[in-house]
Parts: C-alpha cells; sequence; structure tokens
C-alpha cells in the first residue's frame, strides 16, 4: 500500500509538473559575463529563416562582447507570449503579430524607440529615423514615443496577370472610370473581373480607405485617423462606400463572398477572376499555386475623378512590427539588435532572401525583388508618401462588431453606403465613450507635403 | 478496522489524481471565471471591479448577444429536432431488420469517428462556390437539367453562397444533422435492442400497425434514453463552437455567432476579459437550466419490462 502511496505521489507530481509547462522555450542562461538577447518571431509565410540568419551574423559579430541572439519562431507566438508578458518576463525583442499593440502600450509594456531613433542607424552617420520611407513609423506612435517599429513594408494595391493583359489588349486603368471600363470588358471576354476574400470582409477596409483617399484626400483620412464624430458620414466618404459597393455588386466573382483568402487568391491565379485587391504578400502566400506562366504584377488603386485625393500617393504602411518589451532583460542591447536587424546592411537581403520591402528608403533594390514587388518600387518612387488609417488597431470591437459586418452588408448591396457609413460612425462613438479604450491623439498627414490642396 | 481505513486510504489514492486535475483545470478556473465576469480587464492591467456591469452589457447586447443565443437557440430546436427525428427513424428501420443493417450503422456512425474540424472543412468545401464545390456543381446541374425541360429555377443566383456569414447558420444544420445523426441512431437502436421480441410478437397478433408498435411499444420503453438523447443535444448545441469558428475563419460576426464564439473573440481578440467570462457564466447557467428543463419534462415513472 506505502508502495502505491508513493508511486501515486510521484504520479501526481509529474503531472502536476507537466502541467505547470507553458510551453514556451526559455533563453538558456548566458555563460559568464554575456548576455543572451531572445528574440520572439511569429513564424508565418515568410518563416524565420531570414531572421536566424540576421540573428547569427550578429552574434558572430559580438562574440567578442558575449552577445549572443536566441531567435525563435512559431506560428503561434502571441498565444506563447502573452503569459510571459503577464507575469513579467518576456522576450528581449518581439515581433508582434497578432498583439494587441496599443494595450501593450497602454499597459506600459512596451519601451520607446524615440531615443534610438534620432541616434544614427546602423553603417550610417544618418539619424535611424530619417532612413525609414516617411510615414511607416505613425502606425504605433504616440505622445512623442514610437513604441513599435515596422522591419518590412507593405502596401495594398491591385494585382493581375500581365500575360492574360496582354493576350486581351487590357490596359491599366489610371482612373475609376477606367478601371469600370476595364471590369466590363473583362466580364464580356468570359472572366470574372475581381476575386474577392468575401469570408474575410476586412480585405475590403484596405480598398474602401484607398478609396476615401482618392474621394476625400487626406483630409478624409486624418478626419477618420482623429475619430472625428461624423467622419464616416461625409460626403465625401460616402462617395467612397458608393463606388466600394458598385464594384462589389458589379465586378466580384459570383460566390466571392463565401471564399476564404486562398479560395479566392487561387480563382485568380487559375485565370477564373482578373484581378484582386491584396497586400505584397499575395505573390509569396500564393507562390507554390501559382502556374509558372503567370506574370504577377500590381497597380495603385486608379483615380478617381473629381476627387481631392493624390492619385500618386498609396495606400502603405510599415509591416512586421518588432518591439522591446519594458521588462525585458536587456533592453538596450534589444534595441541595439533591432537597429542592425533594420539596417540598410541587411535590407537588400530581406528581398532576395523573403520577399519583402524594406522599410527603409532606398534599403530595396529592384533586383532583389521579383516584377510583382518592383510594381511596388516602382509606386514607392513616384509617391511623396504613403496613408495607411490605424482605426481598427485601436478599436478592436468596433473593428469586429461593426465595421466587418458593416463591411459585408455594404459588398452584398443589401445597405445603402449612408447607412453604412452611419453605423461606422454610430459604432466609432459607442468605441470613444467607453474610458477603457486607449485613443492617442493621431498623427495628421501633412496634405501640401503629400501633393494635395489643404 | 484496519481493512476499512486501507480500503479508505486506497479510494483516496486512486481518486485523488483525477480530483486535483478537475480542481486545477475546472473547479478553479470556473470560479476564477465568476470572478473575472465581474470585473473589467483587458488582460495586462490591473482588473477593476465593476459588479454586474458586464452582465448589464451583456443583456442589452441585442446585436451580439442576443443574435448568438438565437442562433444556438435555432440549431438547438432545428438540427436537434431533426437529428432526433431521422436517428430515431433510422434505428426503428434497422431495429426492425432492414436488408444491410450492419452497413448501415457503419454508415451512418462513420461521421462521429472524425474530428468536428475535419467534418467542418469537409463541408466548406462541400459548400464551396468555387468548381471544387459538390453541392453547388449538383445545383447547377440541376438547374441546367429544369432548363432543358423548359422549366423554371427558382430565383436563387448560383453558386450559392452557403458559407457566407449571412446564411451559415442555417448551412450548419445539415452538417449538424449528418454528424450527429449516427450518434443518436446507435444509441437508440442499443436500447431498442433491449425490448422483448415478444411485445412485438403480442402487438402483431393484435393487428397493430408497424406504427403503432413503435409508438406504443418502442418510443414508450426507450423513453429514458430518448432524454439522455435531448440533454446531450440541449448541452452540444449550446456550447457548439468549432464547427462555427472553422467555417468562419476565426472571425464570425453578428450574422453567425454562437455563445462560445462571442466568449472566444471577446476574451482573446478583443481582450475583454470581464465580458467574455461573463458570456461563459452565462453559457453555464443556460447548459444548467435547459438540462434541468429537459430532465423535468420528461421526468415519468419509468418503465420497467
Amino acid at each position: 500500500m506505502i508502495r502505491l502511496l508513493g508511486i501515486s505521489c510521484v504520479a501526481v507530481l509529474s503531472a502536476l509538473a507537466l502541467s505547470g509547462c507553458d510551453a514556451v522555450r526559455r533563453t538558456p542562461a548566458a555563460g559568464g559575463s554575456g548576455k543572451v538577447i531572445e528574440v520572439a518571431v511569429f513564424e508565418g509565410g515568410y518563416g524565420i529563416g531570414w531572421h536566424q540568419k540576421v540573428a547569427a551574423k550578429y552574434s558572430a559579430m559580438h562574440a567578442g562582447d558575449g552577445i549572443h541572439v536566441d531567435l525563435w519562431g512559431d506560428p503561434r507566438v502571441a498565444e506563447k507570449l502573452k503569459p510571459r508578458l503577464l507575469r513579467g518576463d518576456p522576450p528581449d525583442v518581439i515581433l508582434l503579430w497578432g498583439m494587441p499593440v496599443w494595450m501593450l502600450v497602454g499597459a506600459g509594456k512596451l519601451c520607446s524607440f524615440t531615443e534610438a531613433l534620432n541616434a544614427p542607424g546602423y553603417g550610417t552617420h544618418t539619424p535611424w529615423r530619417e532612413l525609414f520611407i516617411p510615414g511607416t513609423l505613425d502606425m504605433y506612435a504616440s505622445n512623442g514615443g514610437i513604441y513599435a517599429l515596422p522591419s518590412a513594408f507593405a502596401a495594398w494595391t491591385c494585382w493581375y496577370d500581365e500575360r492574360m493583359f496582354g493576350e486581351h489588349g487590357w490596359k491599366i486603368p489610371k482612373t475609376w472610370t477606367e478601371f469600370d471600363g476595364l471590369c466590363k470588358q473583362i466580364e464580356a471576354a468570359g472572366i470574372a473581373p475581381l476575386a474577392f476574400q468575401g469570408k474575410y470582409p476586412a480585405y475590403a477596409w484596405n480598398t474602401f480607405f484607398s478609396l476615401i483617399q482618392r474621394c476625400g484626400g487626406l483630409g478624409a483620412i486624418n478626419r477618420l485617423n482623429a475619430l472625428e464624430p461624423g467622419a464616416f458620414s461625409h460626403p465625401d466618404v460616402v462617395w467612397a462606400a458608393r463606388l466600394m459597393q458598385e464594384m462589389a455588386v458589379r465586378h466580384f466573382q459570383k460566390g466571392a463572398m463565401a471564399m476564404t483568402h486562398t479560395e479566392s487568391q487561387l480563382q485568380f491565379v487559375n485565370g477564373q477572376a482578373a484581378m484582386i485587391f491584396c497586400g505584397l504578400w499575395l505573390e509569396n502566400e500564393m507562390k507554390q499555386s501559382t502556374p509558372p506562366r503567370f506574370e504577377m504584377r500590381c497597380f495603385n488603386v486608379p483615380a478617381v475623378e473629381g476627387g481631392k485625393g493624390n492619385p500618386a500617393l498609396f495606400n502603405g504602411e510599415g509591416a512586421e512590427w518588432i518591439c522591446v518589451p519594458t521588462d525585458a532583460r536587456n533592453p538596450k542591447e534589444a534595441i541595439e539588435f533591432c537597429r542592425y536587424l533594420v539596417s540598410l546592411e541587411n535590407a537588400p537581403d530581406l528581398g532576395s532572401s523573403i520577399s519583402e520591402i524594406s522599410p527603409l528608403r532606398g534599403g530595396t533594390p529592384p533586383s532583389a525583388v521579383s516584377p510583382g514587388l518592383q510594381c511596388v518600387l516602382e509606386m514607392m518612387k513616384n509617391a511623396p508618401g504613403i496613408f495607411t488609417v490605424r482605426l481598427h488597431l485601436l478599436l478592436l470591437e468596433w473593428n469586429n462588431q461593426v465595421l466587418n459586418p458593416a463591411l459585408a452588408t455594404l459588398l452584398r448591396g443589401e445597405v445603402t453606403p449612408e447607412v453604412f457609413c452611419k453605423r461606422l460612425d454610430d459604432g466609432m462613438a459607442a468605441a470613444r465613450a467607453n474610458p477603457d479604450i486607449i485613443i492617442p491623439p493621431s498623427v495628421p498627414y501633412d496634405l501640401a507635403k503629400f501633393g494635395e490642396t489643404p | 478496522m484496519k481493512n476499512r481505513r486501507e480500503q479508505r486510504v486506497f479510494i483516496a489514492v486512486f481518486l485523488s489524481p483525477a480530483l486535483l486535475l478537475f480542481t486545477v483545470l475546472v473547479a478553479i478556473p470556473s470560479v476564477r471565471a465568476l470572478g473575472y465576469s465581474l470585473r473589467q480587464w483587458d488582460g495586462l492591467s490591473t482588473p477593476k471591479w465593476v459588479g454586474l456591469k458586464n452582465f448589464a452589457a451583456l443583456l442589452r447586447d441585442t446585436d451580439l448577444f442576443w443574435a448568438a443565443l438565437q442562433h444556438n437557440l435555432f440549431l438547438m430546436a432545428v438540427g436537434g429536432a431533426l437529428t432526433l427525428f431521422l436517428s430515431l427513424f433510422f434505428a426503428a428501420a434497422l431495429h426492425r431488420r432492414v436488408r444491410g443493417t450492419a452497413l448501415f450503422r457503419v454508415a451512418f456512425f462513420f461521421p462521429n469517428v472524425i474530428s468536428s474540424v475535419a467534418i467542418a472543412l469537409l463541408w466548406v468545401l462541400l459548400y464551396s462556390t468555387t468548381n471544387f464545390g459538390v453541392i453547388n456543381s449538383m445545383l447547377m446541374e440541376a438547374r441546367q437539367a429544369l432548363a432543358s425541360l423548359g422549366l423554371p429555377w427558382p430565383a436563387v443566383d448560383l453558386p450559392f453562397p452557403f458559407v457566407d456569414s449571412k446564411y451559415l447558420i442555417y448551412s450548419i444544420v445539415p452538417m449538424m444533422v449528418w454528424t450527429a445523426t449516427g450518434f443518436y441512431m446507435v444509441l437508440f437502436l442499443a436500447a431498442m435492442e433491449n425490448i422483448p421480441e415478444t411485445f412485438y410478437e403480442a402487438a402483431r397478433l393484435d393487428g397493430a400497425s408497424e406504427f403503432a408498435q413503435f409508438w406504443y411499444i418502442t418510443f414508450p420503453l426507450i423513453r429514458e434514453v430518448f432524454t439522455v438523447g435531448v440533454v446531450f443535444l440541449v448541452i452540444g448545441s449550446l456550447k457548439l463552437f468549432d464547427i462555427v469558428w472553422v467555417m468562419e475563419n476565426q472571425q464570425p460576426t453578428k450574422e453567425s455567432h454562437v455563445l462560445a464564439t462571442v466568449l472566444y473573440q471577446k476574451v482573446f481578440t478583443e481582450y475583454n476579459v470581464g465580458y467574455g467570462s461573463a458570456v461563459a457564466v452565462l453559457l453555464f447557467i443556460l447548459v444548467f437550466l435547459a438540462t434541468l428543463v429537459t430532465l423535468r419534462l420528461s421526468r415519468k415513472e419509468a418503465l420497467e419490462y
């Protein structure tokens, strides 16, 4: 009996010990006086190979100082890090995919990069801040602090197959009327003009606010970012919603509202649909399924005739955000590693290794990326700047419960653009009234600097 | 005396691991969830005591909580009723020795050995609006066949977006029935097979029809098992999560939410732990009450035979 009791106790203790494991990797203790910088990276479509390569290079360069970068990745990194952030034991650097950044900022869990950004970038005398593409640092800027840095660049464009366009003699549209005409031409050829990731109505959000800029200029974008009452019901925004709805009802592929992103993107690369609005990850995401003859290219959202927006501007932002938690064991060393990670030295390899564009100006040479991404570099060359909206990141509940369902009803043609915009305004008003939501002051775009009339 | 004490220790030794795990993994988190439901907490900052504010907000939330509850109730009523009807029907048919009983039993039970996530993915493919969608392809064939006969097609555009959030709850019903029927059929069939054949022989001698035999012999004698089936279905429908979550690609909207997906979205994507915990507490109360009501309504003296 005593033996049985002993065995049972061991079993129970083992079970408890196992249940205590949260499957989170721990940083090995550094030997001697050395320091280990633990870096946790989201392991998505781009993998972590490039990050590991940079980490290994950095460790080799600083072997003499006893600094070693221990970089690990996981597709569910956010879930693994939340408990560590809560108990004050986070990694030194986090690639913030799927994390509630503004909540972390509000809870004082993230270091500001402001001081580091004013110091020279890695390998240059230019302040690090000035190396970034203007606007890419705004997403997580608040009260003079910058709490997350982009390690890549993202943009929202319309993708097409150049070979298909060439075979049919279709031209890239410069204006919304031309775009509508092109869709009609495509339809006449028996092809669906536009694939759409309908199971995620949020995919329409980026196209929608691109159209808001085209119709109402950056003034309209500034009003949205400032959460101004009635910002969505402004006639320019209602106009953009109408264009969005007409495009969806007339030109979306049949059944698109029931398609996932992979289904709809497959329709696009298989030639069932001629175009698709998507981010820069599209090419990489569909690499395995894209036929060899497919010539993926993209163009900027066309200008809207009579609109106030500068059509050269494009919907772009920083991506693959990195941060340093305030509870990190080695925050100073962590920021130095970030400076190396997002440097002109590593930027070309980011393009050639994993087809990502660097957030640093001129960081990605055209030769480092595919012809599809070269189109984006060309857009960047011609654009005085980029714009984005951060509402959906600030107002998580509004995003889930108001924006996404409202977008779905707009795209299905079930509500008028006016009703749609009023819903967004009402939801935003409710969110503004919630004292628990952190709403940092917005960073308005300077219209004149971006080639628009104030 | 010594024997009794030894016996108690023996029982305690065998019960303690399960009890400990239950306490650590179920009881304590449940009590803590109740505590969170009375607080405002984003999972990062210090929780703030708000009393019943989360419950009040939840009950006022017609767009989300009540809509989700309606979806649960719809699935329970329609999906559950269809499942019970079909499983009783098939069980009775197999009980009366239809040819190929063994094959049918395996075929109907088959969906139960597949995980619900795999089933959801399978039905997403069946419902797909792309060329892979078997159901839409069949509907298109049917439309063509009707057109060739000069008959009109109902005013429904094809391919029909079955898994669009707007139609998802309705599209789940056939899947739910397909998945669950086999399980309940086996449950009822096992109960039916315990009924002595002599009852049916006597009924046949009295000239009772097949339906009369079912209504006056089979059903009353399996009523207790049937009640268990109803309780399972009620609990299952109220707790439904995985199918909606998978078919909505982790982004259900108010058109497709059920209570469990509201709970998850509130806690893990909106970081509103208090509100999400309030949903969890109400879900527990609902499941408890529904089970109680079901058992009470079906309480009758058990027939012994």
